[in-house]
């Protein structure tokens, strides 16, 4: 056997191969797509039989060569009706290629014996035309396609190429028998090139798919790593939906998350709304519901209700796959475009790879969530103990110096009933019991704040008023204020208990750190829309960086912890707690020439003054002016 | 048990005032000092027989005040007095002899102080 010969053997059998890998996949999907890919390859196919078949028996007749090019005009039609599948075409050019066809059959079983040279011309153009138009389309989808997709529209455009100009090569050696020795090799060249090339496009190995499909899975993946962290639901979807769309080269995604009891579905919309509909609506629904892959080729018609939907997304071809981790149903993701997928198989496979990734990511995020509500949790509990404990302890030294004070007492009064009492004593179990009176309220105050937040009750109420009722119970002699106010009403929505609260605690606290007995002083204004105190002291300071960190639950500043006077760091949090849930804030400054002030600012209410200072009729005079000057 | 001297330490002006009468009816000599720093003056000055000593304080804490003690090879009776729920552990930290924890009454102190000097 000749190295042509074996060539030849070798074409034969990879086309038959070829013809069989098509026709079975045909046979178990018979989608329109597959099934022209097996009329073309079917054609061919029988013509390699045949002329195996007279080749071994030896037999041949005219009728046979006629029925041979009758088949072979099966390829051209074919291609045509591949090109409508993959690329679109109109319908004409359907039409038209199948009268062709018709017409060349005909001429070919009826009409190859008296005139083989016209039928062989007939069918030579036919091939040139119908061929180098699909091998056209078929580069451009390729050329519009990603992946996996691209690859195998491109082997096939090859495949197609390689294919007419192997028939061309084999035409011309029929009417120029001198090109024999050349034509002959390079025909067989040609169709052996055509045939890898057609089963690259038509049966791609895997290992050649997975290769294909690797760079938008990875981009894919790549994208949708960060997307557990992203908090916002709609962003989410958003960017899922774009990465889906993206790696499938579709014009199209939607990704519906279904509520927790699965009855009711939840899309984003373009306009960044969300759209909650019953879970088993559109063509996601309907997979979503029976938990499995649902291709649709005419969305509209197979769900009327909703055609309106599917007509303005142009989506005429729906696939949905649920997004489902283990058991648990978390929701649909469904492709859409304005054709068919080329290749449904690979489709559906990478819409269930990114259906299954989404999956992931929701579940990574539902754990991450669930994980640190139980931190906040936790976190809520120590809180609670160092607070219990902080408490306790804060508590036993005011008790400490009470329960010795009262057995002295008790003692003294058993030794000598007449002996005088002890003022110093005295002295400091008023003072001790009040300040454990102050601890407790300061406790029974942080716990209301975390358990209810702050008072409801918003009454407008003048700031001067309660400024003044807290220098009348706190202004003395070794605590001396200077107040500086205004005489207008400054009008804040805030219970006058809560308010006149925080202004206790910042006296209470610019006394504790003040140094020789400088005055606190205090400051009441009104900016623009906020009413604005100041409590400046002279004392200790607070180091910048620690200055905001005071205002957190049970934080003492470095410097104040050095210092004899005790407190639960409960004070500024709960002024915080207090302001910020009534609209305001809360914050230090240093005061010239050292101390800390504490600047607090809240809503306050429009005074009855501007409304009245409003011009009457702002609009009212211009008009007469001008009909005045026109006049 | 007369000029038995004992040196309180203690932030707390109330609570040395108080620790401080409390011994004294009971006809202990009493010094007083605010916080470790302060203590270590009053001990070179004089050496009491006996410190009541308050663990966190300013300036030098209960820890540090003990650690400058036995590098100077001081050796006084110590009796922690904390409000921390760690009094014991405290004590064992600083090699204390007892400790006492706050709130305590006139009973739990002089009984603590008796029961130090009688082991001393």
């Amino acid at each position: 056997m000749t190295a042509l010969e074996l060539l030849f053997w070798v074409n034969r059998v990879l086309f038959v191969a070829l013809f069989i890998a098509v026709g079975w996949r045909a046979f178990r999907q018979p989608t329109r797509a597959n099934l022209n890919t097996a009329l073309l390859f079917g054609g061919i196919g029988t013509v390699v039989l045949i002329g195996l078949v007279t080749d071994v028996t030896g037999f041949t007749a005219p009728w046979l060569t006629g029925l041979l090019v009758a088949l072979l005009n099966v390829c051209p039609w074919a291609m045509l009706r591949l090109v409508d599948d993959f690329h679109g075409t109109p319908r004409w050019v359907q039409v038209a290629g199948m009268m062709t066809f018709i017409a060349l059959a005909a001429l070919g079983l009826l009409l190859f014996n008296e005139a083989p040279l016209l039928v062989e011309l007939a069918t030579i153009v036919w091939f040139l035309v119908v061929g180098g138009y699909a091998a056209v389309a078929f580069a451009r989808t390729g050329r519009r396609s990603r992946g996996l997709t691209r690859g195998r529209m491109v082997a096939v455009a090859a495949g197609v190429y390689l294919f007419i100009a192997a028939i061309v090569v084999v035409f011309f050696a029929a009417f120029m028998p001198e090109l024999g020795p050349v034509s002959g090799p390079l025909a067989q060249l040609l169709a052996l090139a055509a045939v890898v090339a057609f089963f690259l496009g038509f049966a791609p190995p895997t290992w050649l798919r997975r290769a294909w499909r690797e760079p938008d899975l990875r981009s894919f993946l790549e994208r949708s790593v960060h997307l557990s962290g992203v908090e916002d639901d709609r962003a989410l979807l958003l960017e899922l939906q774009r990465a889906a769309a993206d790696t499938l080269g579709v014009p199209g995604t939607a990704l519906g998350l279904a509520s927790a009891d699965g009855t009711t579905m939840r899309y984003v919309q373009a306009d960044g709304s969300f759209l909650e509909v019953p879970a088993d609506t559109f063509v996601g629904g309907r997979a979503f519901i029976a938990q499995k892959q649902l291709i649709v080729t005419d969305a509209a018609a197979s769900d009327p209700e909703h055609a309106e939907v599917y007509t303005n997304a142009h989506a005429l071809v729906v696939i949905a796959v649920p997004v489902t981790a283990e058991q648990r149903r978390l929701g649909v993701l469904t492709v859409y475009g304005d054709r068919a997928p080329i290749f449904v198989e690979d489709d559906l496979w990478l819409v269930q790879l990114l259906a299954d990734q989404t999956a992931v990511i929701l579940e990574a995020r539902r754990m991450a969530r669930e994980a640190s509500e139980l931190r906040g949790r936790e976190d809520a509990t120590t809180l609670k103990e160092e607070f219990l404990s902080a408490a306790a302890h804060d508590l036993r030294t005011p008790l400490t110096v009470l329960l010795g004070q009262a057995e002295l007492l008790e003692r003294r009064l058993q030794k000598d009933p007449t002996a005088p009492v002890d003022p110093a004593g005295i002295a400091r179990i008023v003072r001790e019991s009040r300040r454990l009176r102050d601890l407790v309220s300061q406790l029974l105050d942080a716990q209301r704040l975390e358990s209810v937040g702050p008072s409801a009750d918003q009454q407008p109420i003048d700031v001067h008023t309660v400024i003044r009722s807290c220098l009348e119970r706190y202004a003395s002699a070794e605590r001396p204020i200077e107040p500086a106010m205004g005489s207008e009403p400054i009008l804040v929505r805030m219970d006058p208990v809560r308010l006149e609260q925080v202004v206790d605690n910042l006296l209470e606290n610019a006394a504790k750190y003040a140094r020789g007995g400088a005055a606190t002083e205090l400051r009441v204004w009104r900016e623009e829309a906020e009413a604005r105190i100041t409590v400046a002291d002279h004392g200790i300071g607070i180091p910048a960086e620690e200055r905001t960190m005071v205002f957190e639950r049970f934080f003492r500043a470095s410097n104040a912890q050095a210092r004899s006077d005790t407190g639960l760091g409960l004070g500024l949090y709960i002024c915080r707690r207090l302001l910020e849930g009534h609209g305001g804030r809360i914050w230090i400054e240093e005061t010239a020439g050292g101390g800390s002030t504490f600047h607090v600012a809240l809503p306050a209410e429009p005074t009855s003054g501007e409304v009245y200072d409003a011009p009457a009729e702002p609009t009212g005079m211009a008009p007469t002016a001008e009909a005045g000057s026109d006049a | 048990m007369h000029d038995i001297r004992v040196l309180v330490v203690d932030d707390e002006p109330d609570i040395r005032a108080t620790v401080a009468e409390m011994l004294q009816i009971e006809g202990y000599s009493v010094e007083e000092a605010a916080n470790g720093a302060d203590a270590l003056v009053a001990i070179e000055q004089r050496q009491p027989d006996l410190i009541l000593l308050d663990m966190r304080m300013p300036v030098l804490d209960g820890w540090g005040f003990a650690a400058e003690m036995s590098r100077r090879d001081m050796v006084i009776p110590i009796v922690v007095m904390t409000a921390a729920r760690d009094a014991a552990r405290w004590a064992a930290e600083i090699a204390a002899t007892a400790s006492l924890s706050k709130p305590f009454g006139f009973e739990d102190l002089i009984r603590t102080v008796r029961e130090v000097r009688g082991a001393a």
